[in-house]
């Protein structure tokens, strides 16, 4: 028990360091900020003239004011994640892998812990801008309860992106190149996600089919958490994303295995 | 810095002229070679050449034929310039050249970023798709506009990045002392060092940007023609955009932070409709941040042909590169490095 403590202790430090790391570069921060503004300006515009050629007060049961407070919690995880697949690919393909291997950590874990780091600095950040211009257009969070309850889902998300990302990064063990599938990954984010589009919105068949992937589980349902924190919406969106995270978590564990079999590293 | 007279470039310039001259020569019965000028034989006064003959370019016209030195002087700047236009146009092509050539090199990395690049431009346009199962229009704009609008931004961002592919990184350039190199070579420096890369996801730009036109575009050469128009102009505002915002590296440092907001902010605003904001809003996307030129106004030369919305499109493009050229030369002036001449890569 006190090893595996001891062991978590490992991790919880060197996400410390990086979360210490990141606010030496405010710099980052503010572009973050300044990110979320612009998308959310469009946004604002965008849904105003929505709702208004509808001629609707509310649609698909979201009303102009959830929208946008929707859009600022999928638009916070979204511009809060780190891009954990280029960082991995790019170890992996330079053979700076090998360094990480032999240290007494999960090379897997450790990334993890750098990315929360680096995560929960910046969504911190670009959640307070976001929801400060929102705040001033459209007036306060729908429910209090989901605004105590959304870190704990946004921090389950950012733990079940970092899975489907560090699995694009390991795939630079097989195919070295990993852009293009970081460009289709971060669209059905986007898309599937219903980070741009609330999955109420979507058709009946295909909104089926986004639940059924893991991708809504990393925006949709955080996002719709906050706007609705009823008991049944609290127990679907942590059962869906405890169940995603020990999926993928297993997916990855074993992608990392026989990635690492096939490392060949020359010279270092 | 930003002056040709006493570049190495002039060189090249005057070169390019006699080239010029050569092709256009209505007789085709003298010598108008470049070597002639390589071995410094040129008249001084430039209005005619030792053998005697009267330059073709006077000739035709009695009044020049008489006129002096002084109202010739702007014809010969014009050949200048027109030369020097076929040698960089011709240094743009070789670079361009080898730029895709070491990308084949890679043959599946080749493949991937441009398909790759495609199937991402396609799942974005998802959005749109569900948006319009949703509501029939947004702002007077239907679901084929919202694609002819995405694709002219499309192939306008694909042939900025592939045929000038530093431009989402001219400001690292800078700060890099990258400009090093390029100022060593007989060219001018803003285009030799943003075409010394091509970023080659931007074929698949390209290749969505003609399905989008192919979905939602008119079949007929008018449109075609205007579609071509719109995209070029849209890429020259992109880049020269992109070319004035990185140039304040040159004043403040970094400005990589300042080149990633104005990436995303163009990009974004670009892809919707102008009809969607309102009236300060709209006035910026169309002066400080011309996003709404770029993307909407492109457009909508596209879907109709019109001499205020195509007056319109050029004003913004030439004013727009205009001061992005009048920045960056400015700010070379305060150009400053270690000497990266041989270390760099940019």
């Amino acid at each position: 028990m006190i090893a595996v403590a001891s062991g978590w202790r490992k991790y919880g430090a060197i996400m410390r360091a990086q979360l210490a790391n990141s606010l030496v570069y405010p710099l980052d921060l503010i572009g973050r900020a300044l990110s979320i503004l612009i998308f959310l300006w469009v946004f604002v515009h965008l849904w105003r003239t929505a709702f208004a050629s509808a001629g609707a007060d509310v649609i698909a049961g979201l009303t102009y004011a959830d929208t946008l407070w929707y859009l600022v919690i999928t638009e916070t995880i979204m511009l809060s994640k780190p891009r954990m697949s280029e960082e991995i690919a790019e170890r992996v393909r330079d053979g700076s892998v090998a360094y990480l291997l032999n240290k007494p950590y999960s090379f897997v874990l450790y990334h993890f812990a750098i990315g929360l780091g680096d995560s929960l600095v910046r969504g911190l950040v670009t959640a307070l801008v976001g929801g400060g211009l929102v705040f001033a257009i459209v007036g306060p969070p729908p429910s209090l309860l989901g605004v105590a309850l959304v870190p704990l889902a946004i921090v389950a998300a950012w733990l079940l992106d970092y899975c489907m990302s560090g699995l694009i990064g390991l795939a630079a063990f097989v195919t070295e190149d990993v852009t293009a599938f970081e460009w289709i990954y971060s669209k059905m984010i986007l898309i599937l996600g219903g980070t741009l589009i609330p999955l109420e919105f979507f058709p009946d068949w295909l909104r089926g089919a986004a639940t059924a992937m893991p991708f809504a589980w990393t925006m949709w349902a955080p996002a719709r958490l906050f706007l609705d924190p009823s008991p049944e919406r609290i127990v679907s969106v942590f059962t869906g994303q405890l169940a995603w995270l020990a999926v993928m978590g297993a997916v990855l564990a074993l992608a990392y295995r026989v990635g690492a079999r096939r490392l060949a590293i020359n010279g270092g | 810095m930003g002056r040709t007279t006493g570049r190495p470039n002039d060189r090249d310039v005057v070169l390019g002229a006699a080239d010029s001259d050569r092709r256009r020569d209505p007789r085709g019965n003298r010598d108008l070679s470049g070597d002639r000028d390589r071995h410094g034989d040129r008249d001084p006064r430039g209005d005619r050449d030792p053998s005697g003959e009267r330059d073709p370019w006077v000739d035709h016209d009695p009044d020049m034929a008489v006129a002096s030195g002084d109202v010739i002087a702007p014809i010969r700047a014009l050949r200048v310039v027109r030369g020097g236009l076929a040698s960089e146009a011709r240094f743009l092509g070789a670079l361009w050249k080898a730029n895709l050539l070491a990308a084949m090199e890679f043959r599946t990395s080749f493949i991937l970023q441009v398909a790759g690049m495609a199937l991402n431009n396609a799942v974005f346009m998802l959005f749109w798709v569900i948006f319009f199962e949703r509501f029939e229009n947004i702002g007077g704009w239907a679901m084929d506009d919202l694609i002819l609008l995405f694709g002219v931004v499309a192939m306008a961002f694909g042939i900025g990045v592939t045929l000038f592919g530093n431009i989402l990184v001219l400001s690292d350039v800078i700060t890099g002392g990258g400009l090093d190199h390029h100022l060593s070579l007989p060219r001018p420096v803003l285009l030799s060092a943003l075409a010394s890369k091509s970023r080659i996801s931007g074929i698949g730009d390209i290749l969505t940007g003609f399905v989008c036109y192919g979905l939602a575009g008119e079949a007929s050469l008018a449109a075609i023609a205007r579609y071509a128009v719109a995209c070029t102009a849209s890429a020259a505002i992109f880049l020269a955009f992109l070319v004035a915002v990185q140039s304040l590296a040159f004043w403040m440092g970094g400005a990589t932070l300042l080149n990633r907001t104005a990436i995303n902010a163009i990009l974004t605003f670009a892809t919707y409709p102008l009809t969607l904001f309102d009236g300060t809003a709209k006035l910026i996307l169309l002066t400080i941040l011309p996003a709404g030129v770029m993307g909407t106004i492109s457009a909508e030369f596209v879907r109709a042909f019109s001499w205020t919305v195509l007056g319109q499109l050029m004003a913004s493009a030439v004013a727009v590169l205009a001061i992005a050229l009048w920045i960056f030369h400015r700010g070379l002036r305060r150009y400053e490095s270690g000497s990266a001449i041989v270390s760099q890569s940019a």
